[in-house]
């Protein structure tokens, strides 16, 4: 079964990379909007199309073969669905991303960003999604309308993919049947990577509603933590005006 | 994957959002930072997330930038907030704008309501993961319903929907708190819009999807001016009615139905669409003992609205029965019957009108003159839809001209004018109006309703209405057949292709045929007299 855990891999990490992208293509046009965030854009998508190709190759050399059980076929038809629906994403936040970018240039004199109330950078999610620890921007200064047109060719050129896709491989997809059921993403949803300040916050926005609890696991801990050593800070604050003033 | 055979290329296009592409230019001018609208940080608990602006501010800088009224500005604004442009940060369900201190916040262009991007369930499905993830598994129960369905049927890509969603959840995690925050109000505002929890008024609803964007330039080809001249040449070709005539008949028709019409006047005793109680649509149904008086009040409009009433086309033929002309009513029944029955029966249905209405010496014999007679006998030898079409016109101008009028004066009108009620308006309170919302239920089955329409019909076939020859000999002209065999020949010969009764044949002896097969001859056989006439 190698070749299902190499596409498994090569599919969580497209899905990975189709998840920042769509974060980082709804951060466009807004007050988060910059030079970097479209440095950042044209990197992640490029590292997408990578791998989009890549896990097309594999895929259609696995449901390729004729000689495979019904089993494997069954579930290298379940890694296609995976695949096609992530490329779907994929090819509307381009073109999204495309009618954005032609939208809110930042190069003009009068620049209306429209303001969101997101101020910080998407450095982390553009890290994330290229898995490095540090983003190093080193592009051109008129990298908003030069990246346009490239986007534009992209753009056609996943959507040929896809016809081609569509064409050449038979895969009925509704008879696919999922290995999820209903609520599986409550379980294992311990987030990896570095959450903020870990500070419970409440959100006053749902007055009626549960308490949005910003912070996770990680920050109940450390919370806690934090009280229990203003607490002490307090008791040997106390203690030592007893000290000295006994 | 979704069906890509329909080669989309950005096509659907929603014809009555056509106001989006100036909404946004709307927005792209409160952004400045000299000319528009002002902003203020929001304070949160610990974090502070700024631009926020208030509901009083937006309306100001509207009322001043389009010298508009305070009202229209704030109709304005509520359109704003209701096509999700702008999102409340507090009550985020009711999507109206409050001139007061409340605070609203943009939305980032990506979830703006644009008119080619249809809003995908795919999308949806992914944020109802993340929002389950978020609330440990506690959704609301609008959420919920939607959520169980969705994995019902999206069933194939619910592995790549609970990937994605734990990806986007983790994704977003790497933010900053403050952008975290704004972020979730975001998506969480998006979703108000497009998926309107129970009590939210949604603006979304447009008409059928159109292949053409309404806001493009076309271009100016030869085939885009061909379309023009023919256009014109076909306005110039066109007849004209003055514009006094035509303007004159629409303010007779607004100045008679302005009552009548539930935008403009309160319909008693509620709108059901507003307030969730049925009384009205109960009380209007086609089979009530008692109309109420603004529907007996339409009736006098015109003889149109009388007979497309099914309550005034009942009483209308009651006092036909009393004066002993039903067969106008019935022979136009008939008509439309044909008109919109099924193709497999009409003709067998064209035929028995033939033999009960037009034929000579036929049972229910209907005055209309000579050369409609003609035309329509003529047409029946190869009956299609609208063979009757003639003479169902005819016989209508004669039931206007003549039945109408005596009706109006009629003791049956007037004691159903008499009659009928007048309900009084509701008051409901919003408690009130909440407990009519719960309490909606879907209404009874159209396949039920169907039963019972034609339960009604036969019974109404079997109990007959009355036949002329036996009343009136004198406007017989041929064949005088005894009472007991003329009432076979009753609304069930025409209301459904029923075997004749045996005994009743031979009533037919002077019109040649002697069964059922030679029915097609007929209309054959009364031309040849008529031409034999004419010699």
């Amino acid at each position: 079964m190698g070749g299902t855990d190499e596409c498994k891999t090569m599919l969580d990490a497209l899905n990975k990379v189709t998840a920042c992208y769509r974060h980082l293509v709804i951060a466009l046009g807004s007050t988060s909007d910059s030079q970097n965030l479209r440095e950042e854009l044209k990197k992640t998508r490029k590292k997408a199309q990578e791998l989009a190709v890549a896990n097309r190759n594999k895929l259609t050399e696995l449901l390729k073969d004729k000689t495979t059980s019904k089993d494997d076929r069954a579930e290298y038809e379940r890694l296609w669905v995976l695949f096609t629906s992530s490329m779907e994403l994929l090819e509307v936040d381009m073109k999204r991303s495309l009618e954005i970018g032609q939208e809110f240039p930042l190069k003009v004199p009068t620049r209306h960003l429209i303001q969101t109330g997101m101020t910080g950078s998407t450095t982390t999610v553009a890290a994330r999604a290229m898995s490095v620890q540090n983003m190093k921007y080193d592009a051109d200064s008129n990298i908003d309308t030069a990246d346009l047109k490239e986007l534009q060719a992209e753009i056609a050129q996943v959507g040929q993919m896809m016809e081609e896709m569509e064409m050449k491989v038979q895969v009925a997809p509704w008879a696919v049947e999922a290995k999820q059921e209903a609520g599986a993403e409550l379980k294992s949803t311990l987030s990896v990577g570095n959450s903020s300040v870990g500070v419970i916050s409440i959100c006053e926005e749902e007055p009626k509603d549960e308490i949005d609890e910003g912070g996770d696991n990680n920050g109940m801990i450390t919370c806690i933590a934090g009280f229990i050593f203003v607490a002490i800070v307090v008791i040997a604050g106390i203690l030592g005006y007893f000290v000295i003033g006994g | 994957m979704t069906i890509r055979n329909v080669r989309d290329h950005g096509q659907r296009f929603r014809p009555r959002m056509a106001c989006l592409k100036k909404v946004e230019s709307v927005m792209l001018e409160m952004q400045d930072p000299k000319t528009g609208v002002k902003s203020q940080p929001q304070r949160l608990v610990i974090t502070t997330i700024p631009h926020a602006i208030t509901g009083e501010d937006i309306v100001a800088w509207l009322t001043n930038c389009y010298s508009i009224e305070a009202e229209e500005a704030w109709a304005l604004g509520t359109m704003l907030v209701a096509f999700g442009y702008i999102y409340p940060l507090q009550d985020h369900k009711r999507l109206v704008i409050k001139p007061d201190a409340s605070l609203y916040r943009f939305q980032t262009p990506y979830f703006w309501p644009a008119q080619q991007w249809p809003v995908e369930d795919t999308d949806y499905a992914i944020y109802l993961a993340k929002r389950n993830i978020r609330k440990k598994g506690i959704l609301a129960l609008y959420e919920q319903v939607q959520y169980n369905s969705l994995h019902k049927w999206m069933n194939y890509k619910w592995d790549f929907i609970v990937m994605q969603a734990k990806e986007q959840y983790r994704a977003g995690k790497e933010r900053k708190k403050p952008d975290r925050v704004v972020f979730d109000c975001q998506e969480r505002a998006y979703w108000v819009v497009h998926r309107p929890p129970p009590g939210t008024v949604s603006a979304m609803d447009y008409g059928l999807e159109r292949m053409v964007d309404p806001n493009t330039e076309e271009k100016q080809t030869s085939d885009f001016f061909r379309r023009i001249m023919i256009f014109t040449q076909q306005s110039i070709m066109r007849p004209r009615v003055k514009s006094s005539v035509s303007i004159g008949a629409l303010v007779k028709y607004s100045v008679t139905y302005n009552k009548h019409d539930p935008f403009l006047a309160p319909c008693l005793p509620s709108n059901p669409w507003v307030t969730d109680d049925v009384t009205y649509w109960f009380l209007n149904m086609a089979n009530v003992g008692i109309p109420t008086k603004m529907r007996v009040e339409r009736w006098t409009f015109s003889f149109g609205e009388l007979l497309s009433d099914p309550r005034g086309r009942d009483d209308f033929r009651l006092f036909l029965k009393k004066e002993f002309s039903g067969e106008n009513l019935a022979f136009w029944e008939a008509c439309e019957d044909l008109k919109w029955g099924t193709a497999a029966t009409m003709n067998d249905k064209a035929q028995q009108v033939y033999k009960t209405f037009l034929t000579r010496g036929a049972p229910r014999w209907i005055n209309i003159d000579g050369k409609t007679m003609e035309v329509t006998v003529k047409g029946l030898k190869h009956p299609h839809r609208y063979v009757l079409d003639a003479a169902q016109t005819h016989i209508f101008m004669l039931m206007k001209k003549d039945s109408f009028g005596r009706y109006l004066k009629s003791p049956v009108f007037k004691d159903t004018q008499k009659r009928a009620i007048c309900p009084d308006q509701h008051m409901f309170s919003v408690p009130q109006l909440e407990a009519n919302a719960r309490k909606r239920r879907p209404s009874i089955s159209p396949i039920i309703v169907r039963q019972l329409e034609q339960e009604e019909r036969a019974r109404m076939a079997t109990s007959g209405p009355v036949d002329i020859t036996q009343y009136s000999p004198a406007l017989c002209q041929n064949v005088l057949p005894p009472p007991g065999q003329a009432a076979a020949f009753s609304l069930s010969t025409w209301s459904s292709p029923a075997k004749p009764r045996p005994g009743a044949l031979p009533i037919f002896s002077r019109s040649r045929w002697t069964s059922l097969q030679s029915v097609v001859s007929t209309p054959v056989d009364s031309e040849d007299e008529v031409e034999r006439r004419r010699h």
